[in-house]
């Protein structure tokens, strides 16, 4: 059994779990419209840190440092030794140091904007002897590091693993996602008739993660990971992944012991029309369902960790989270899509996200009563 | 048998046998496609990491196929995981995007380039390809390290529908300077001793 | 216009990688999505940029690519009315 010892979420909303979790509840974001921001000629909306909230050391990007910054503060909740070989690092995330390729950039080695170098970077930090794993599987990487993590604690190879899921915005991202036309120019309307598209955002988030032995009340369930096999851009049209994602996750649990299904929910037309067909498949249109991009914007390789801890969160409150932004179903299916403040005695949910490449992931955690 | 692909800019060997080529590089991958592959007409569209990976893909699925056991039977099931792992991430396809918007006055930003600024893509590439809903995942490391591929490939059987794995090494750094390390590992089998065929 | 729909069509045939295929093989009235050419989501993208890069034309909503992306003739006929370089 893998639980989950510790968290941390270092946002625009708070540099700790419990102030990223208060804000969510009170309807809070720091999604805001930039114009000229790095001299990008079309403006954009995105959830952007404050550099100055960050501590500055030369020594480290502002990635690493956002990365350091979450992974200390879940390490130091857990009490575990970070340079124990008994301990894991896994890092997600999509584009970590790409800013460094611009040419005007040159405060670090160009080497740095390798993934598996920042990674032993933060780890050597730590003074971790183990090699880190870099999980950089698109938009899904946050719950799929959880699920490498789980994976090797359950087979007994570590006794802890410090999974912390990261990105920070730039022009690289920006003008990409602005070329593909995903971005939306208003704050973004997850699920709805209206929404024009997902908003970027820049978070890291930590959880510390331990084998059976250890104390923790929040179980890892089961995880699996799903291709389309259809597009590398366009999700499936029958969300053909994310339902045999979802299948096999719920195995044998009953669709209504799940409070609900946190889902990707980007906001964009294809992505939420996607998930309501895999969650109509996968016998869960009476499960709640909600997105927080609407808080964060899309958080990319922090995804997965960051709405896995609030959605922890939110059922240690006997709480379902409103999707911000929705207001009138834009989707084929029924889906029940929260947009207010719900109650629930449940204690399971499902973490749901799809990525670029075709691939899906779910992740299914229950709370087991603490003895 | 055990089949194996291992590839560089310079050279092909399936199962250890070199292939004859003339050109090196991405000529040379080109001249492979359409000497040995030649039906699928998106080749062309994929960046340079794609292309290392779906030329040593279809060459080992190819072996598989024409061998007694045909290992395109995954096709259409979730049976089979694609786990990739390289070094670069998807740095050649970076460094192309970042030349679309390095001049605010030559700033034209290409989709095209950046779908495929991800790493994994690739393996989408291979599932689309072969009709595989199984698992895929990609996972960048500072290098060529077997102990923790091996760990990673075992993590792949703890999924209850992976019965095999496409896996190895596949990396580019740029155009001119790329390798794949590619072989299936099924169910049961000895993942190091497997992965040693790939090593030299 | 002659003139235009060949260049258009060497552009074309670079800006999406369309390797194997010549300016010849393209019908300037056939459609260039679905059948055909087998152009795809992220193909309709790159001419945007194409429009863009080489035209001055700038097309804000991608909907509007779907009229104008219908044929090479159609693409040739929208910019010789539109363009501004």
């Amino acid at each position: 059994m893998v639980v989950k010892i510790s968290d941390n979420i270092v946002s625009p909303l708070g540099l700790t779990s419990e102030e990223n979790y208060s804000a969510v509840k009170a309807g809070q974001s720091r999604l805001s419209r930039y114009e000229g921001k790095w001299n990008l000629p079309e403006p954009f909306v995105a959830s952007l840190i404050d550099r100055e909230k960050i501590q500055v050391d030369g020594h480290y990007t502002f990635f690493e440092q956002i990365v350091i910054k979450s992974a200390s503060a879940a390490i130091a909740e857990a009490g575990i030794d970070p340079a124990s070989p008994r301990v894991i690092f896994v890092l997600s995330t999509t584009k970590g140091n790409v800013y460094l390729l611009d040419n005007g950039i040159t405060d670090f080695p160009d080497e740095r904007v390798l993934l598996g170098v920042t990674a032993d970077v933060v780890a050597k930090h730590f003074g971790n002897p183990n090699k880190p794993v870099v999980v950089s599987n698109a938009c899904i990487s946050g719950v799929c590091a959880q699920i490498v993590a789980m994976r090797l604690l359950e087979r007994g190879a570590y006794d802890y693993a410090v999974v912390i899921g990261a990105d920070m915005q730039s022009p690289f991202i920006v003008s990409g996602f602005q070329s593909f036309k995903a971005l939306s120019p208003e704050q973004c309307k997850p699920f709805d008739a209206s929404r024009r598209g997902l908003n970027l955002g820049e978070a890291a988030a930590t959880m510390v993660l331990g084998a059976k032995e250890t104390d923790g009340c929040w179980k890892l369930v089961r995880g699996a990971i799903r291709n389309d096999a259809n597009h590398i851009s366009g999700p499936s049209r029958v969300g053909e992944g994310s339902y045999r994602a979802l299948k096999y996750v719920l195995g044998d649990c009953p669709a209504d012991e799940i409070a609900f299904v946190n889902a990707h929910g980007t906001a964009t037309m294809y992505n939420d029309e996607m998930e309501s067909i895999a969650v109509e498949r996968a016998g869960l249109l009476d499960v709640p369902v909600n997105s927080l991009k609407g808080y964060f914007g899309h958080t990319m390789g922090a995804a997965g960790v960051l709405e896995s801890i609030l959605s922890m969160r939110a059922i240690d409150d006997n709480t379902i989270l409103p999707t911000r932004g929705f207001e009138n179903l834009g989707v084929t299916h029924n889906v029940k899509v929260s947009n207010t403040i719900g109650h629930t005695e449940k204690k399971s949910f499902i973490k749901l996200l799809s990525g670029f490449g075709g691939c899906n992931a779910a992740l299914l955690f229950r709370k087991e009563e603490q003895k | 048998m055990k089949h194996f692909v291992v590839l560089n800019d310079k050279s092909v060997m399936v199962d250890g046998v070199p292939m004859q080529l003339e050109n090196q590089g991405m000529a040379m991958l080109n001249d492979v496609y359409r000497s040995k592959i030649g039906d699928y007409p998106k080749f062309f569209k994929m960046d340079a990491l794609c292309k290392v990976g779906f030329v040593a893909s279809e060459l080992l699925l190819k072996a598989e196929t024409d061998s007694e056991i045909s290992q395109r039977k995954a096709h259409g099931t979730s049976s089979r995981a694609v786990l990739l792992f390289n070094r670069s991430g998807s740095l050649n396809a970076d460094t192309k995007y970042q030349a679309t918007i390095q001049e605010a006055d030559n700033f034209f930003p290409s989709p095209a380039i950046f779908v495929y600024t991800l790493p994994n893509i690739v393996t989408g590439e291979i599932a689309i390809r072969n009709l595989y809903y199984g698992e895929t995942n990609f996972i960048v490391l500072d290098c060529m390290d077997l102990h923790t591929i091996a760990e990673q490939i075992a993590n792949a059987f703890q999924d209850s529908e992976t019965e095999s794995v496409l896996t190895g090494w596949v990396d580019c750094y740029d155009e001119n300077h790329f390798e794949a390390r590619m072989l299936i590992i099924n169910r049961n089998e000895d993942i190091l001793n497997e992965l040693n065929k790939i090593k030299q | 216009m002659e003139e235009l729909i060949l260049k258009l069509k060497q552009e074309i045939i670079e800006a999406l990688n369309l390797e194997d295929v010549k300016p010849e093989d393209i019908d300037e009235n056939a459609s260039l999505f679905g059948e055909g050419l087998g152009l795809d989501s992220i193909d309709a993208l790159e001419l945007i940029v194409l429009m863009e890069k080489n035209y001055g034309i700038k097309l804000s909503d991608p909907n509007q690519g779907k009229e104008i992306f219908k044929s090479v003739a159609v693409m040739a006929d929208y910019i010789s009315k539109n363009r501004t370089k």
